[in-house]
């Protein structure tokens, strides 16, 4: 056989330039596109007429200053914020890696949060789409939402459109009660006040938060918000609150109704009714 | 606003105002959202209520069938007060209903027996202004979601209010000599059965109490749920939830459902 030809192979430095550089290249050009959507979600997103471009994502973890968790009153101020901080780093990450794929917003952003003692872990994973008729620049930022693309479709067929992920998290000291006002009310049917109140002071200002990131965005609405709550696993002392959500705004001047259509399917139901069992 | 009438915290107040400015929050998802649209409802915010209480004591016989009627009322009274607060906060922000309610109790570590009532919804108002509120002058509350919200509407039923009835029962054991006598037989355990019967006909009636005191011609989607919560295995709570709903006067003429046989699993 004879030597292979004097063509020179492509260097392995080229192909990881060339795979870097593929993000940024301009809308319109076509190349691969990579993305977690079902079949019928990228279905669904063509018949609005958009497509997906790149999976994209977004992480930040952030400190929590050690000893923020002990005995205390009031807002863990430290753990709040740290939480803001990190979602709105991670969610920043993500629209720059869509905005520079050629993004108009993320759809199907699966949000992974982890709250541990000394930090706060927010990672975010989504699919970054534009209109398929797109070659100009975006005038306004590029959205993130939690809706699946589906979702997604289904709000731009009733003339509204996703501005954004808003997320609001308060955690607060839950007041212990005196030893002997435990002993007391042993036996009584009673409402544990200060607990009440720690609980609701909690849920209001992460409510209060996430309703002042929506009008930051010019938002008219909240929707999918999605609430956790209860004492953190590692202070029982101390309860958190966390709101979740998809800003939504009308782009058409009025809604258009969706006219659903009612069927009933064949399908086998599944049983309803389930007494549990003596144990 | 009325502050007199309510027991809602000054941060409520104040998130509750901001909402007035016409930014909505809501659980819904986006096809219930566009339901509630569909049928002439806007969301006008995410209402909540709850109630960390502590549920007293009660000594129970072992080889006797009975209520526990001091831990069925803290039940009630704890749910009550969740719902109460979440009806507040609606009646604050105008609403006329509160849709997709979910009531839930919560069990933390904060010592025994004390466990967090919590009841959470969308609050919906009327587009065309007309009042939907119930017989009472409250919002209407109603565990149906969207979707249900919806096919409701479409027969001209009207949800009045999320009812509910609970009945805390102790089943007897069964002495020795029971067991004995019937080893080896095919045989109905009738002290059971009638345990059972008793407790889910009481949280039955009491359900039942509280729709016709909302003036309602019948209740939908009923759900009853057993639980044992942290009483061990023979105290069992029955809870009985549903929807009470009336007919309005409206004219509705029936859709045929289109039949669909789905090909996927």
């Amino acid at each position: 056989m004879s030597a292979p030809s004097s063509s020179p192979r492509p260097s392995l430095k080229d192909e990881v330039r060339q795979a870097l550089s593929a993000p940024s290249a301009p809308a319109g050009t076509t190349r691969a596109m990579t993305s977690d959507l079902s079949i019928d979600e990228e279905l669904n997103l063509h018949s609005i007429g958009w497509e997906p471009v790149e999976l994209v994502s977004g992480v930040s973890l952030h400190s929590i200053p050690y000893g923020y968790w002990n005995w205390g009153q009031g807002e863990i101020v430290g753990a709040s914020s740290a939480h803001a901080t990190a979602f709105a780093n991670a969610t920043a990450r993500m629209l720059r890696e869509a905005g520079t794929a050629g993004g108009h917003g993320v759809v199907g952003v699966h949000i992974e949060r982890a709250i541990h003692p000394t930090h706060v872990e927010i990672s975010l994973v989504g699919t970054a789409v534009r209109p398929v008729d797109s070659t100009r620049r975006l005038e306004r930022s590029v959205f993130a939402s939690d809706l699946s693309a589906r979702d997604f479709t289904m709000l731009m067929i009733a003339g509204w459109e996703p501005l954004g992920l808003a997320s609001g998290a308060s955690f607060v000291f839950a007041p212990r009660r005196s030893m002997s006002s435990t002993i007391q009310q042993q036996s009584q049917n009673i409402e544990l006040t200060n607990f009440t109140e720690a609980m609701y002071s909690a849920r209001e200002a992460a409510m209060q938060r996430m309703q002042e990131v929506a009008i930051e965005m010019n938002g008219t609405g909240v929707v999918d918000v999605k609430v956790q709550e209860g004492p953190m696993s590692f202070a029982s002392h101390a309860v958190g609150f966390v709101a979740l959500g998809t800003v939504v705004r009308l782009a058409t001047p009025t809604h258009q109704l969706i006219h659903p259509t009612m069927v009933v399917s064949l399908n086998d139901s599944s049983p309803a009714f389930d007494a549990q069992t003596l144990s | 606003m009325t502050n007199s009438t309510n027991d809602l915290p000054q941060a409520t107040e104040h998130r509750l105002e901001e909402l007035e400015k016409g930014l909505f929050t809501s659980d819904l998802s986006v096809n219930e959202f566009l339901l509630i649209k569909e049928v002439g409802f806007h969301p006008v915010g995410f209402v909540m209520g709850s109630s960390i209480y502590h549920t007293g004591l009660q000594t129970r016989k072992w080889n006797q069938s009975q209520e526990l009627t001091k831990l069925t009322e803290a039940m009630y009274n704890a749910r009550e007060l969740a719902m109460t607060r979440m009806e507040e906060e609606a009646a604050e922000l105008g609403a006329d209903g509160v849709v997709g309610v979910r009531l839930d109790v919560n069990y933390y570590e904060w010592g025994k027996d004390a466990a967090e009532f919590i009841a959470v919804g969308t609050a919906v108002k009327a587009e065309d202004g007309v009042s939907r509120l119930n017989q009472l002058g409250k919002p209407f509350t109603s565990d149906l979601s969207g979707q249900d919200f919806w096919t409701l509407r479409q027969t001209g039923y009207m949800p009045q209010g999320l009812v509910m009835g609970t009945c805390v029962y102790h089943i007897a054991h069964r002495g020795l000599g029971q067991t004995l006598g019937t080893t080896g037989q095919n045989v109905e355990l009738p002290n059971f059965t009638q345990a059972l019967y008793e407790a889910r006909e009481l949280a039955m009636t009491r359900m039942q109490d509280e729709a016709t005191r909302l003036g309602a011609s019948g209740i939908v989607g009923v759900r009853l749920e057993e639980k044992s919560h942290q009483w061990g295995s023979h105290t069992i709570e029955f809870l009985a939830l549903g929807t009470a709903v009336t007919k309005t006067s409206e004219d509705i003429t029936l859709v045929k459902p289109t039949t669909i046989i789905s090909l996927d699993n």
